[in-house]
């Protein structure tokens, strides 16, 4: 019983940030700072889970984000599965509450989530790489960490007792 | 929240990882015609409701629009078309003189964009009609602007676009009024998506810069007249007896809101139909579908 409730908390704030994605996010499109709130609910998710559920997770919201934009189905599940599994490694060497430690961990994971899917799509080899990675990527991933941010002010209590799945 | 040292991965864990990563690399390698199905089967499944709260907050967004805005919108629409009844008599007059019947008419089906986060936004896009509101595969997508991608895949409710901006996109192009043609793609170059280019035209034949290139009606998928972009300059006369030009888009799919899917709108609309003599005066008004 006392394990269930601080996971039902981690659960019910990652709801809440599914809903965000599609009941926020549309009203800040087209803007290139509009947040990736599916990103932050995979990042906290894996941050609090082993390598390998962090993975498996990854490669579910990946499969699902490709199939709403299926220009290259399967470069969003290739990408989210090696962020999923690094975010879960990883946070035995950072601190999951810390703002800033957040901030950065979430930018940097965003970006390399594009570089991946480029890689994976072929699209490295194409133009216009230069405007995708040092422009377009950068001011999404920071719209992406600066609601990282936010959901953490908002839900830390909720997920600093979180356990891992 | 420090974490110790036993939150490192194991074995199964590597087991997971990679097994994942070895289904992602074998959907990302499946034929086109076998991801088609499979990503239309999660967008019928699991994707629904979110797809459908989605479309409802983009149509409650289009429906918040400034009112100052749209009443301008409309004004400069009746300014333009205060002249149409006469172009359209004058037309009517001279199709029956040449014994042609009314022209190819369109209908067409309003939609929201969906956009989705990721870089595949603004390839393919995602509408909020599909099969139930009259959208069919390959019909051309437009927004007030100009041009925006073509159908490649319907649902019941959703139906997937092929925007102009994506590597595999082309359209027969002409200069307005048919003096010159080409085929238009999206530039793939320092400034990918945000650019196309106007290949094969003719060396002899010059493009100044502003010139409006629309689409001509060539192939049978896109109907003549939809504008594309204008002419920004040469681009390359490296290709041989013809030279390509740098157009600047009328539409650019990553900022569309809101778009109109085209449809046939009579059945009795074909080229040998337009083409028939016709003893009598045809009818040239437009009766567009519209389903909002």
């Amino acid at each position: 019983m006392k394990l269930a409730a601080p996971r039902l908390r981690l659960w019910a704030a990652l709801a809440v940030l599914l809903a965000a994605q599609v009941v926020v996010r549309p009203l800040l499109v087209p803007s290139p700072f509009a947040p990736d709130f599916v990103m932050v609910a995979l990042l906290f998710l894996a941050m609090r889970s082993r390598p390998g559920a962090g993975a498996a997770a990854g490669f579910l919201v990946g499969l699902l984000s490709d199939a709403v934009a299926p220009t290259a189905f399967g470069a969003g599940a290739f990408a989210l599965t090696v962020i999923g599994y690094l975010a879960g490694w990883l946070k035995a060497v950072v601190f999951a509450d810390n703002l800033l430690v957040t901030a950065v961990f979430v930018f940097a994971a965003t970006w390399l989530r594009d570089l991946l899917e480029l890689a994976a799509s072929g699209d490295l080899r194409a133009g216009g790489l230069g405007t995708q990675l040092l422009l377009l990527s950068p001011a999404g991933a920071i719209g992406t960490a600066a609601a990282a941010v936010l959901a953490l002010l908002l839900f830390r209590g909720w997920l600093r007792s979180a356990p891992a799945l | 929240m420090a974490i110790g040292a036993e939150r490192y991965g194991s074995r199964a864990d590597t087991v997971v990882f990679v097994a994942c990563l070895v289904v992602a690399l074998v959907t990302l390698a499946l034929p086109e015609a076998l991801r088609a199905p499979l990503a239309g089967s999660l967008r019928r499944s699991v994707l629904l409701p979110a797809v459908t709260v989605q479309s409802r907050v983009a149509a409650s967004r289009a429906q918040r629009q400034n009112v100052l805005a749209l009443r301008a919108e409309r004004d400069s629409l009746a300014l333009a078309s205060a002249d149409v009844p006469v172009l359209r008599a004058e037309n009517g007059e001279l199709r029956a003189l040449l014994h042609l019947q009314g022209r190819l008419l369109t209908g067409f089906v309003t939609a929201e964009v969906l956009h989705q986060a990721g870089l595949g936004d603004g390839l393919t896009l995602l509408l909020s009609a599909g099969r139930t509101e009259g959208v069919r595969p390959l019909a051309p997508v437009v927004s007030p602007g100009g041009l925006v991608g073509m159908v490649t895949t319907v649902d019941r409710h959703t139906a997937v676009v092929m925007a102009w901006s994506h590597p595999d996109f082309r359209a027969s192009a002409m200069t307005e009024g048919g003096r010159i043609f080409g085929i238009v793609a999206s530039r793939r170059g320092e400034r990918a998506g945000e650019v196309m280019e106007l290949r094969g035209v003719p060396y002899r034949d010059r493009l100044p810069a502003g010139t409006l290139v629309v689409t001509s009606g060539l192939g049978g998928v896109f109907p003549r007249g939809i504008p594309l972009g204008t002419v920004e300059g040469e681009l390359s006369e490296s290709e041989g007896w013809e030279r390509t030009y740098l157009v600047r888009p009328a539409a650019h799919p990553a900022a569309v809101g809101h778009v109109l899917v085209l449809t046939v709108g009579l059945v009795r609309d074909s080229l040998a139909a337009a083409y028939r003599p016709s003893p009598q005066r045809a009818d040239t008004t437009p009766a567009p579908a519209a389903t909002p």
